[in-house]
């Protein structure tokens, strides 16, 4: 068997969030070699919960368990007086470094892209910030909230009579992720062909803004503002009460309008002023109370089964509970086990595609605080036992 | 960004060609991007099957809202998806149509493709079949929920059904209220994003290895991916997962709150007690810094709502901008709504040249257009959107007779059977009413007639 596709790449992952670290996870899932390098205080994301059995302990954070799989773990104190020489020292060897703090902070260090790339030309750093490295909100403090709101994305989301509506959970944290583990792989690429590294800048404002494709180009080819929907009569294509839960439905798929009808057994649904999108849009409020009539007194997974083999377009709202069950993502091998040190056996959610060459595999589990410091400094680097306790002393580690 | 000077030729895909059979927004996007990092996209399309995002209501809008004689290469979305690819028809329910396909997967090095699981394989179209013509290629498959012998496996799927199967809808919503779907398709874009980082990847390991693979990808496993802290509370802690609008599990206040002016809305976000103190004398108001309630994160989560209507009364009587700026001076996050003007406008976003323009040839009669970069810069690297969205078919002689040297009379048999074509045979455009008319319905909330000043362009 192959070894992972970034099999060889040596990453350090200074980055404290969510965005920056599930970024580094994503390559270490693919392969590459993660060293997560956190202060001695811990990496801010190990005080954010959810917390295993609700204990608020540094080595208990689920958030942190899962955006730092497939890592070894050193500690580091960048601000130490030795910190940014001992950084360096690893940086010299490192092919990537992922971090996400605020633009020039590094740069106060010693530490920045142009300091890091005069020891190895063949770095490619990856900076990972909401509003990025340059303009004029470059220093701005960001949150999740407000990714969505300069995203546009809220703008639309939710109803008209009230205000616009974020997305749940953190979704931008880990699209900034996953678009900075895609950015870093392209420019590992060019590392590979040309011998050269690179500044990659990556923003999160602008990942959600990737995602506005009709929104965007609304405005830029007629100067039309795109509101969020009316309360009444927009619920197709929402989620729709059912018996035991939500469905949604959209038009299109494999399915033609009057399947569609005959699916809701609502033969009116064949009518004239249902046939095409812009007069389902006109009489709207009559659709609505159709379809959620036809299905009020309907189980949801047996609604979900029966149109998906129509060749209907049909979802349905699941739980956490019901993703954790999941026979779909079961058979895809999605979640996977692991020995926690702490916290012991878990299963994890944890393969974000499949390669068929080079597998994802479970290597690490996220690593307890300065857990691989002797395996990395004195193993890798060949520092002696002597030195790392002076380093323990002057807070270095 | 570092002082490093761009290298003469270093558009990170230069030399690659990517065959682009895909549908819909995801992996279209994918090859649209994958084209502003310089690969030879080539889009393969149906002439009895244009892409949706041509058609219907997926197609977006028509410039000014003017359909066109030759709709089907107007549509706003098709022209962002598609930027700088060359367009090829192929009838590949027809076998001298697959004997293309194949003939270009030979000169191939990435194969990227959207249908249900079933129909590659029928076509002998697979990643089995066509690696035996391309031993290295790297072929992408993207389906709602991927390949193999899962229950799901064969059911159709697109980003908005999809978004409740994958447990975003159970943990969006209103406070109190039901489930909800973003204003936007979304997972689409996690596959369009897998599919970049997987490429790339793939790409480095066969010029290492001589090695290619196959990628499959499946929307419903990155979408349950991104709510992995939901899975874990319910796996761990039993704990089933609540709509909390736009608040935060561990900051408050946050939220969105009305500003002066008709729809417009603000921001914030307090995440200790220095900024609570921030914000109230921002305020104007010790009374609420007096409060012992607020004091601490859990008093101010326990009162939100009180907080929340505090707020919102200060808000209402200033400027979103100037509310951000504020805000921001003392150090708490915030930031307008923006609306789709205001992506277009707003200086952060200029000064980070966040959009890019591309114009079209005069007989196109679409101008010169904006449209969504791309969430990084490379300070070596040259990236950038290449090019407009072809027509349909336009590269269609070039590709079978130059690129594949077919025997001359071949193009024009194919031309003539219908199994390449210069327009669809199917389809129709989506021809949403007036701009009037779609504000009267509230489909629309406004339009700046003058739109093209405000962005400059012709």
């Amino acid at each position: 068997m192959d070894g992972g596709i970034l099999e060889g790449v040596k990453v350090l992952d200074i980055s404290q969030d969510i965005a920056g670290s599930f970024c580094a996870r994503l390559l270490g899932d693919y392969g590459a070699d993660v060293v997560k390098v956190e202060p001695s205080s811990g990496a801010d994301l190990r005080r954010m919960g959810p917390f295993f059995k609700d204990d608020p302990h540094p080595e208990k954070s689920l958030f942190f368990l899962i955006a730092n799989l497939n890592k070894r773990g050193i500690t580091l104190n960048l601000e130490a007086l030795e910190g940014p020489a001992l950084f360096k020292k690893l940086a010299e060897g490192a092919d990537v470094v992922v971090e996400s703090y605020k633009p020039s902070y590094l740069s106060t260090l010693g530490l920045g892209y142009d300091d890091l790339e005069s020891i190895n030309p063949g770095l490619v750093m990856t900076s990972v910030t909401h509003f990025g490295q340059n303009g004029p909100y470059s220093q701005y403090e960001g949150e999740e909230i407000v990714d969505y709101a300069m995203g546009a994305i809220m703008s639309i989301s939710g109803t008209a009579d009230r205000e616009p509506l974020k997305h749940g959970g953190f979704q931008a944290q880990y699209e900034a992720g996953l678009n900075a583990a895609g950015a870093t792989a392209v420019a590992l690429l060019v590392q590979t062909n040309l011998g050269v590294g690179q500044h990659v800048d990556v923003s999160t404002v602008e990942c959600v803004s990737s995602t506005m494709i009709g929104n965007q180009s609304m405005y830029s080819f007629t100067g039309a503002i795109q509101p969020r929907r009316k309360p009444l009569g927009t619920q197709f294509g929402q989620p729709m009460p059912c018996a035991d839960g939500w469905v949604l439905n959209q038009a299109g798929g494999g399915a033609t309008w009057d399947d569609i009808a005959d699916f809701y057994e609502q033969p009116i649904l064949k009518e004239h002023r249902f046939s095409n999108q812009t007069l389902r849009n006109e009489n709207g409020e009559e659709l609505d109370a159709l379809l959620v009539d036809a299905i009020k007194d309907k189980g949801k997974w047996d609604l979900f089964a029966k149109a998906s083999k129509m060749r209907m377009l049909f979802g349905l709202v699941q739980t956490p509970e019901e993703l954790a069950r999941c026979p779909q993502l079961e058979s895809r091998d999605f979640y996977r086990d692991i020995e926690h040190p702490v916290m012991g056996p878990l299963k994890v959610p944890a393969v974000l595609f499949n390669l068929s060459l080079t597998p994802y595999s479970l290597r690490h589990c996220a690593p307890t605080l300065g857990q691989h410091n002797t395996d990395v400094y004195c193993n890798e680097m060949g520092t002696s036992e002597d030195e790392l306790a002076r380093w323990r002393e002057t807070g270095t580690i | 960004m570092g002082s490093t000077d761009k290298l003469p030729t270093s558009k990170p895909l230069e030399g690659i060609r990517v065959l682009d059979s895909t549908y819909v927004f995801a992996l279209p996007y994918a090859g649209g991007l994958l084209a502003d990092l310089g690969a030879d996209v080539i889009k393969v399309e149906g002439p009895g099957r244009p892409d949706v995002s041509r058609t219907g209501g997926f197609a977006g809008c028509f410039p000014d809202g003017e359909v066109g004689a030759d709709w089907w290469n107007r549509a706003s979305t098709y022209n962002l998806l598609h930027r700088g690819k060359r367009s090829l028809t192929l009838d590949l329910t027809k076998p001298e149509a697959r004997q293309i396909f194949q003939e270009l997967v030979a000169i191939s090095d990435v194969v990227m493709e959207n249908y249900t699981p079933r129909v590659m394989k029928n076509w002998g179209l697979d990643y089995a079949s066509l690696r035996d013509i391309k031993p290295d290629l790297i072929m992408v498959s993207n389906t709602g929920y991927g390949h193999g012998d899962g229950p799901y496996s064969e059911y159709p799927a697109q980003a908005t059904t999809q978004e409740g199967t994958h447990g975003h809808c159970w943990v969006s919503g209103y406070v109190g209220g039901p489930p909800s779907k973003v204003g936007a398709s979304y997972v689409d874009f996690l596959s369009t994003w897998s599919a970049i980082f997987a490429i790339s990847a793939a790409l480095r390991y066969r010029n290492r290895t001589g090695k290619g693979q196959w990628v499959d990808l499946a929307m419903y496993q990155s979408g349950a991916m991104f709510i992995s802290e939901y899975i874990m509370d319910y796996m761990v802690n039993g704990r089933l997962g609540e709509r909390i609008g736009n608040r935060h599990p561990q900051r408050a206040p946050q939220g969105c709150y009305p500003a002066k002016g008709q729809d417009q809305w603000v921001v914030l976000s307090v995440g200790s007690d220095q900024q609570w103190e921030a914000l109230a004398k921002l305020m104007g108001r010790p009374d609420l810094l007096a409060d012992g309630r607020f004091a601490t994160l859990s008093g101010r989560q326990e009162h939100h709502d009180e907080l929340d209507t505090a707020i919102a009364q200060w808000t209402v009587g200033h400027d979103r901008y100037a509310l951000m700026e504020k805000l921001q001076g003392v150090g708490i996050a915030a930031s307008p709504v923006f609306l789709n003007r205001d992506t277009h406008l707003d200086p952060h976003f200029k000064a980070r040249g966040f959009l890019e323009t591309a114009t079209f040839p005069e007989e196109r009669d679409i101008g010169t257009r904006p449209f969504v970069g791309r969430p990084y810069r490379f300070s070596r690297s040259d990236v950038s959107i290449q090019g407009p969205a072809p027509a349909f078919g336009q590269d269609n002689q070039d590709i079978i007779t130059q690129l594949l040297g077919a025997p001359s009379g071949e193009y024009e048999t194919l031309v003539e059977e219908g199994t390449v074509a210069s327009a669809p045979t199917r389809g129709e455009p989506n021809v949403p009413g007036t701009f009037e008319e779609q504000i009267a319905m509230g489909r629309l909330a406004g339009r700046d007639e003058d739109y093209k000043a405000k962005l400059g362009i012709p």
